[in-house]
């Protein structure tokens, strides 16, 4: 039994270590006059669910699906668009938050069973 | 949608319709949602007959509180290992879902309950619920908990089970997760007797490019077994030889390959998996060796579409029983959604 538990963990350590090994995060590039996200959505996530920017600086949202086409709504703003499936160009839309605060977004696309799984928060400093 | 072809080793080929699943959902508002999951299985629902199954398998309110806290009621789905609450079909490989998530966590595992779930920073999340407990009445050597769900069908609610799940995603492309569900299932005998079930489960899947990589442990403790298989021996005749201790595990890596836009993606898998429901017998019981087994599962798939899985694999499955074998089997499968 402990072999095998030994082997099991050795498994789940081995992907916990391929993935450290990306060290890949929220890509949140400062240019002189915006700033860009790199957003991946998939079932049933967006990755980053949170990041933080400057006020004042409108924010490029870089989005992509890993996998259906999924929606992404920022709440009580007008932007809502259509995340194009797997494979297809990321879309890009840009933000102006008109004040510091917590902006939440979500999929506002059904896109399966855990759906309302999918939201986020953009902190604005 | 899931339509299968299944031919077992020694057997006739089958053609089954396995699942037809309608999702329904309604907003009432930005922060009040209904979510409902209505699926039939084989195609086909007699009375009274193993024929089929029409399940209400989501049927939710969700409220939407605040990052951290929200309130979920109704028919939900157990947040348990990595296939449970995510199983369209284009999600994962394989024609039918690992053999760890069918005797070891009976998916598509769904009770009537209701609890929070939230957000709580740095790519943490989590939800816990109080839900209906399996009937212990229905357990048994071969599948394990399997048919011990109530399925939100008059559950009895008399000591209602806890269940949980802590996810971590804050690595891009990493979903780690560990969960548990716990409850009092010995609820249908006379006199009343307590048959506490605990099943613990951690699992991580990560994609880097076109590599994924899956894994899942799950363990389940049936305390007085003995006393079950006694109670169930006298009320049916024949000792149902049910294990105190269940456990499974699974590996698997795939590899996406010729991918087009617009011709689509292949992907290559394989993954073992070793699943054993007599893990730890009661005192005086032996384990049927026929259900320590083990599952080699290799094959392909081509996605059309982000939302069209065609699949194929083969399954080598092997057990512990000089005597009884377990057949290999060739499947092809077609699922898609939308």
């Amino acid at each position: 039994m402990n072999t095998l538990f030994t082997r099991s963990g050795l498994l789940l350590g081995l992907v916990t270590l391929l993935a450290g090994s990306a060290g890949a995060s929220s890509r949140i590039a400062a240019a002189a006059q915006s700033e860009t996200v790199d957003i991946v959505a998939e079932r049933f996530s967006f990755s980053p669910s949170e990041f933080r920017v400057k006020a004042g600086v409108p924010i490029e949202i870089r989005l992509r699906s890993d996998d259906t086409d999924h929606g992404f709504r920022i709440l009580e703003t007008d932007i809502n668009v259509r995340i194009p499936k797997r494979g297809k160009a990321p879309l890009t839309v840009t933000f102006q938050p008109p004040a510091p605060g917590r902006y939440t977004f979500e999929c506002s696309h059904v896109c399966g069973a855990g759906h309302a799984f999918m939201r986020g928060t953009i902190i604005v400093q | 949608m899931d339509f299968h072809f299944n031919k077992p080793e020694f057997e006739d080929a089958t053609l089954d319709f396995h699942r037809f699943v309608l999702l329904v959902t309604h907003r009432f508002s930005d922060r009040i949602r209904f979510v409902g999951e209505l699926e039939v299985e084989h195609a086909f629902v007699e009375g009274l007959e193993e024929a089929g199954e029409l399940e209400l398998e989501q049927a939710y309110v969700d409220f939407l509180l605040s990052r951290s806290i929200n309130v979920r009621a109704g028919m939900i789905l157990m947040p348990i290992g990595i296939i449970n609450e995510r199983h369209e079909p284009p999600v994962f490989y394989g024609v039918e879902r690992p053999f760890v998530d069918t005797f070891i966590v009976p998916t598509t595992w769904f009770e009537a309950g209701a609890g929070i779930h939230g957000e709580i920073g740095r790519g943490w999340r989590y939800r816990t619920f109080v839900a209906a407990p399996l009937n212990a009445r229905e357990f048994s050597a071969d599948e394990g908990l399997r048919e011990g769900r109530q399925k939100g069908s008059e559950a009895n609610i008399g000591r209602p089970a806890l269940t949980g799940r802590l996810e971590y995603l804050g690595v891009r492309g990493l979903t780690a997760g560990a969960s548990f569900w716990t409850g009092r299932s010995g609820f249908e005998f006379r006199p009343r007797f307590d048959v506490p079930v605990t099943l613990g489960e951690f699992d991580a899947r990560y994609t880097r490019g076109p590599l994924e990589l899956r894994g899942q442990f799950a363990q389940v403790a049936i305390s007085n077994a003995k006393e079950l298989n006694d109670a169930m021996g006298r009320s049916v005749g024949v000792d149902p030889n049910i294990a105190r201790s269940l456990r499974g595990f699974y590996g698997e890596a795939g590899y996406r390959f010729l991918s087009t836009a617009s011709s689509g993606e292949f992907g290559a898998f394989v993954r073992y998996e070793n699943f054993d429901t007599q893990f730890r017998m009661p005192d005086g019981y032996v384990p049927l060796k026929e259900f320590d087994r083990d599952a080699t599962v290799f094959g392909l798939t081509y996605w059309p579409d982000p939302d069209i899985a065609i699949k194929t694999d083969y399954s080598v499955i092997r057990n512990q029983s000089t005597t009884i074998t377990a057949p290999n089997s060739f499947n092809i499968g077609l699922g898609w959604w939308f």
